[in-house]
């Protein structure tokens, strides 16, 4: 029995975020795309699940790069020029900040971001709105530069902001404004989303991350990300795109440098012009290539030189009373017992107890998230995967529940109320269950750690060194872009425009 | 603005991308395979495994235990003792899947040696014939595949209430006999009341098995519905009078046991009015007669139709009885679909429905909101109201 045509023009490896976006780009040019993904659904961790009858949100926060109606980012942008049509509810807050001596709410938009801030530490409005401005200026700069790129000199003149902070960390450049310690507090607590403390965090990334949130606030699919992943799938089919679920790739076939298709756990040798992987190169370069002797010496140097960035642990509860009734009043809260990034960074390498923990209330955004009378709490940690990969599978019950217990008594203290008391369905999200479910490498959901020789000016500028075997490109969080959801739309269209312009290169 | 100085500031983009090449130069060039969280993972979900059959045994009169080990002697996956198992039978042409709860406990599937798993399945009214041919031809020896540990019917520490009251009826002891056992091995902290309804006392499954664990942590109270003069214990139904009186203050309930239980408990329970979070019920099963649910096209249900199933770009055109499910269809006519809970629930079998029209079962729906708008079905609990086409994964 054949299931597969004789040739694609490309096998898109994993069908999440970034896999779609590629192949939405691709079938838009008219090319032949086969998707291959290993679960029965599309998104990878972009994805809902539904218990005791209540359909729950497994991973998105928030979606940054979508904007508004009348003023779309670039991820936003994008989806209405495919044609997919996602119903956008707005987040209505950036964040509530609870930090030690500090309790505030803070909205997005700059100005009003800078206001709020000023009123909780006065005399400080011009300062920060200053640091946002420039945050702004090199987010602008960074979204032009990707598009088009420019000359020295060009760089110079038009995008000097970007230039002259791009060989500097967050912590370096944030200096420079002497702000009190309270103030720089406020604009710390979304490092988490990069996933790197601002001793080593570029801030080129900080920028981006806070240009972009803060800005223009995020958004959240009105059915969870489920709707956005499935309108992604149904509107690639639509376009042509062959999506087979339930695939999981084995090998990408190699021959003379160059990638010339699949071969899947069932059997299938598939055939492709192109691959783009949405595995980890680490998962590429030690035990996907076919043959083993097609894997470039530079290219293991190249993994084994980069640092694994961060995974995911989340306990997302069911509570049997409304937001209302148990007190919740935000959709978004950063809790930690400091606000310094460096040391938060150091305590994501062990097991816990974690103290830098992000909550989500998803009805505050999205009042029928769940139903009346219910409320959906979801409490997150983004540790390393240096603790994890410590936990054997015997043990990894004990420490998934001693785990999951301190987050919801840390979050049971600030609330006020003990959460265990209101528990209709407890769902606990570990870094085993991403690799589960997406087989993702370790578990890492972040790709590469954000540092100073791994961030996008470094990535962009030697990705050409990097490119080791020929028509095999990736997508994902472990590409130019780096984590995050708005990121790996930009990552797969990355990997769709470098295979349509090696295409235009040899003529086809 | 200015950091540190002209120079240094505009020289930093190249700055960086130096430190990278440099980096990755100096990185060691031997392969790092290892991925110790990715090895978890596949220890607790190895997906469908090769299992032999080691024992079968009588549950009672009328049920029977089999148990199976990894041909190779290794440990099998990690559980939660009240999950289920799905087992592959190949049945002629068909390969046909079953879940069934395991009634061994998850400190056996664990075991150095001989680790095992065990099911214990009931002879049928004549509406099961897996569940006969696994009374009638399983044997030791017998080579199947299963996957281990699916469902969410399993004690939650944080959600759960310290004392449990199970309600089981009949063969809906199973995924209690596996907390039973783990309570007694120690390795499952909570108070168990099992509250054991059967019809008569000389067929009561895995009786003598569960009776000798029985301890301070755990009770087993013998329920006889039928007519039996010398019985000394508790009688009649699991009324909401009985579950009182071996309920805690805070207790939290689990039910599994045939479906006219579940109407019967779902009305004792109101009656005691408990919170919602304290009330957990296994997945129903495949519905016994669609027909009789509320909104099923009555007059289609003598009909047969034609069920187009795409596979990639291959194609074929199967018979659909109104009356069966798509997966059913699907197994009768030997194609592969994946299943789980046969209840619609888990979403293991979601495929989607590309032309045609079907019945969903109103019980246990477990649909996502947006996979409802695109057409998608758990094809376990989708009957066929027209000819039909859908598209499923290629197994």
């Amino acid at each position: 029995m054949k299931f597969y045509k004789d040739h694609y023009d490309v096998i898109v490896i994993g069908g999440a975020l970034a896999g779609l976006s590629a192949a939405l780009m691709l079938a838009d040019k008219g090319k032949d795309v086969l998707v291959l993904e290993r679960h029965n659904l599309p998104g990878g961790i972009a994805t809902s699940f539904v218990r005791g009858g209540i359909e729950i949100e497994a991973a998105l926060h928030e979606m940054m790069s979508i904007g508004s109606k009348d003023h779309r980012l670039k991820v936003g942008k994008f989806f209405d020029d495919m044609g997919v049509d996602i119903d956008w509810l707005k987040v209505p807050e950036a964040y509530h900040a609870s930090l030690p001596g500090l309790e505030v709410t803070l909205h997005p938009g700059l100005e009003t971001f800078a206001r709020e801030v000023d009123a909780a530490v006065p005399g400080t409005y011009d300062k920060v709105l200053a640091v946002l401005n420039l945050c702004h200026t090199v987010f602008d700069s960074v979204n032009e530069l990707s598009i088009h790129p420019a000359s020295k000199p060009q760089m110079l003149l038009k995008h000097e902001a970007f230039v002259k902070t791009a060989g500097y960390s967050t912590q370096e450049v944030l200096d420079t404004f002497d702000l009190p310690q309270k103030a720089l507090d406020l604009l710390a607590p979304y490092w988490i989303y990069v996933g790197t403390g601002f001793r080593e965090l570029p801030f080129t990334i900080y920028s981006v991350l806070m240009a972009d949130y803060v800005g223009y606030g995020s958004y959240i699919p009105h059915k969870f990300s489920h709707e956005m992943s499935l309108k992604m799938a149904e509107r690639a089919e639509a376009m042509g795109v062959q999506i087979e679920y339930r695939q999981h790739v084995d090998k990408i076939l190699v021959k003379d440098g160059k990638a010339y298709g699949v071969r899947t756990a069932r059997g299938d040798e598939i055939h492709a012009d192109y691959v783009i992987s949405s595995a980890y190169p680490n998962s590429v370069y030690t035990h996907m290539i076919e043959p083993e002797s097609e894997v470039p010496a530079k290219a293991i140097k190249m993994v084994n030189g980069r640092r694994l960035s961060l995974t995911a642990f989340s306990v997302i509860l069911i509570l049997d009373k409304s937001a209302e009734e148990l007190g919740i009043k935000d959709y978004s809260v950063f809790r930690g017992n400091t606000m310094d990034t460096n040391a938060c960074y150091e305590e994501l390498k062990g097991l816990g107890p974690y103290r830098y923990i992000t909550c989500i209330c998803h009805n505050l955004a999205n009042p029928d998230a769940t139903p009346k009378g219910t409320c959906s709490y979801s409490i997150t940690t983004l540790p390393r995967v240096d603790g994890w990969k410590t936990v054997s599978a015997d043990d990894y019950d004990r420490v998934k529940h001693e785990v999951a217990r301190q987050l919801i008594d840390y979050m049971s203290e600030y609330l006020g109320v003990n959460l265990l008391d209101h528990v209709l369905e407890c769902v606990i999200e570990t870094p085993m269950t991403i690799a589960h479910y997406t087989g993702m490498w370790n578990g890492c959901i972040y790709g590469y750690a954000h540092t100073m020789e791994d961030h996008i000016v470094a990535r962009l500028q030697t990705a050409d060194a990097e490119h080791f075997i020929d028509h095999l490109e990736f997508s994902g969080a472990h590409q130019i872009s780096g984590d995050g959801m708005g990121p790996a739309v930009t990552n797969g269209r990355k990997a769709a425009k470098n295979v349509l312009d090696t295409m235009a290169k040899e003529g086809k | 603005m200015k950091v540190q100085g002209f120079f240094k500031d505009v020289g930093g983009a190249s700055r960086v991308a130096k430190a990278r090449l440099a980096a990755f130069e100096n990185a060691s060039p031997v392969p790092v395979t290892n991925d110790p969280i990715g090895d978890v993972a596949r220890t607790w979900h190895p997906g469908k495994l090769d299992l032999v059959v080691t024992d079968v045994r009588p549950a009672s009169k009328t049920t029977t235990t089999v148990r199976f080990e990894r041909p190779d002697g290794q440990k099998l996956p990690p559980f939660y003792a009240g999950q289920f198992m799905v087992i592959d039978f190949p049945i002629g042409e068909s390969l046909i899947s079953r879940p069934y709860s395991i009634s061994s406990a998850p400190y056996q599937a664990r075991l150095d040696e001989h680790a095992f798993v065990e099911i214990s399945v009931r002879r049928s009214k004549g509406d099961g014939f897996i569940c006969d041919y696994i009374n009638d031809h399983v044997k030791v020896g017998d080579a199947f595949r299963g996957m281990i540990g699916c469902g969410q019917f399993y004690y939650e520490p944080l959600r759960d209430a310290k004392h449990v009251v199970a309600l089981a009826g009949g063969v809906g002891i199973t995924p209690f006999a596996s907390m039973a056992r783990e309570v007694a091995h120690g390795t499952l902290d909570m108070d168990l009341t099992i509250l054991f309804g059967s019809v008569t006392s000389d067929d009561i499954a895995l009786k003598d098995e569960l009776d000798q664990l029985k301890s301070d942590k755990l009770r087993i109270v013998h329920v006889l519905s039928g007519d039996e003069p010398d019985w000394q214990g508790e009688r009649g139904f699991l009324t909401a009078e009985l579950i009182r009186k071996y309920s805690a203050p805070d207790t939290t309930y689990f039910i599994c046991g045939p479906q006219v239980m579940y109407k019967f408990l779902r009305e004792e329970l109101k009656k005691l009015d408990i919170p919602r979070r304290r009330v957990r019920f296994e997945v129903f099963g495949q519905a016994k007669d669609i027909t009789a649910f509320e909104g099923y096209p009555q007059d289609v249900k003598d009909k047969t139709f034609n069920l187009t199933v795409v596979r990639g770009v291959h194609e074929d055109v199967i018979p659909a009885k109104a009356t069966e499910s798509l997966v059913v269809a699907l197994e009768r006519a030997g194609i592969r679909i994946e299943t789980g809970c046969r209840s619609g629930e888990c979403g293991f079998c979601r495929t989607k429905v590309l032309s045609g029209s079907v019945y969903i079962c109103p019980e246990g729906d477990g649909r996502r909101a947006a996979d409802k708008d695109f057409g998608y079905v758990h094809a376990c609990a989708a009957y066929p109201t027209s000819d039909v086409k859908i598209k499923i994964p290629i197994e």
